[in-house]
């Protein structure tokens, strides 16, 4: 009898260990979280659309390949991504509550700094699509024409042409 | 002799259970996936997005209970050691014992959750986050590692 207990004792422990050891069971697995973040894009005005001097009752143009007085954005973002842009544009340049009207606006798009090799564009306020260069350039180019009235006053005359790109 | 039948008998219900039954298993099935993302606009994967939500599958003894535990990571990490928040909110976890994203019990991924194996012994887990970008986030890919834990509850 004392030989019987101590044998079923022996099995109680070890059933009690066996489960003391399913309790304990654990496992894990894991997965991987992944992101990529596209570069931020950053719009620069880079030269500004200068007339410089004009008459009154003279219209005068300046083109957009003008390399001296063509207004120039310069826009960087992600490499080789898509992007839409628009422009807010003056319909006056102004002095003293006195209007210029400008207009007739011309442009031209390309992924080098070059008004060759790339697309002329009609600037407005209407998105439109065009695409970064491999390593995350645009550049914009842009012209118009200031129809100067008979009568305008002389004076300093500014407006402020907006380009806005977005991903 | 009584003892002794007592004892065998109560070693072999404590046995039982371990012989027969699947084993405890994890399994790592589906990345949580942002893809791309914009500097400054958070992005957010919901756990019932078949394509980007995480997921594991779990295995173990039929209609049994297990807890199941994260070790989440609070950012994932890329370029240069640059690191992007991740934030996890309260029903971000789903679990279905049926394995179907479409029919979950969501849960707070943050704290444990008791789950009940199906028939099968089988469930799937799965899991949504936020990613929220800096506006000036450095541009690159970004990494982290999602642990689930599970403990049988034999």
């Amino acid at each position: 009898m004392y030989t019987a207990s101590k044998a079923a004792l022996a099995t109680l422990v070890l059933g009690l260990v066996a489960t003391a050891a399913v309790r304990a069971q654990g496992v894990n697995g894991s997965i991987t979280a992944t992101a990529t973040v596209q570069s931020p894009i950053t719009v620069t005005g880079a030269q500004n659309l200068a007339f410089g001097n004009v008459f009154p009752g003279v219209a005068k143009t300046i083109a957009y390949s003008d390399a001296t007085n063509g207004g120039r954005f310069d826009v960087t973002g992600q490499g080789s991504a898509a992007v839409t842009y628009s422009f807010t544009l003056p319909t006056n340049l102004t002095s003293s509550g006195n209007n210029l009207p400008i207009g007739s606006w011309t442009g031209y798009l390309n992924t080098a700094n070059s008004t060759a090799g790339g697309s002329a564009i009609t600037p407005s306020a209407t998105p439109a699509g065009a695409t970064l260069s491999a390593g995350g350039a645009l550049y914009v180019f842009v012209g118009a024409t200031v129809t100067p009235p008979s009568n305008l006053p002389a004076g300093s005359y500014t407006g402020t042409v907006t380009l806005t790109v977005s991903y | 002799m009584r003892g002794l039948r007592y004892a065998l008998l109560l070693s072999a219900t404590a046995v039982v259970p371990l012989a027969g039954q699947r084993p405890l298993t994890v399994t790592g099935i589906q990345s949580l996936t942002f893809g791309t993302l914009i500097p400054g606009i958070p992005s957010v994967v919901s756990r019932t997005d078949a394509v980007k939500s995480g997921r594991f599958d779990v295995g173990g003894p039929h209609d049994t209970q297990g807890r199941l535990t994260f070790t989440l990571p609070s950012v994932l990490t890329g370029p240069a050691g640059a690191t992007l928040p991740l934030t996890f909110s309260g029903s971000d976890a789903g679990f279905s014992q049926s394995q179907n994203i479409g029919s979950q019990i969501g849960f707070d991924p943050k704290q444990p959750f008791l789950m009940t194996f199906s028939g099968q012994g089988r469930g799937s887990v799965f899991l949504g986050a936020t990613a929220r970008p800096a506006p000036t986030q450095r541009a690159g890919s970004y990494t982290g590692t999602i642990t689930l834990n599970l403990t049988a509850f034999p």
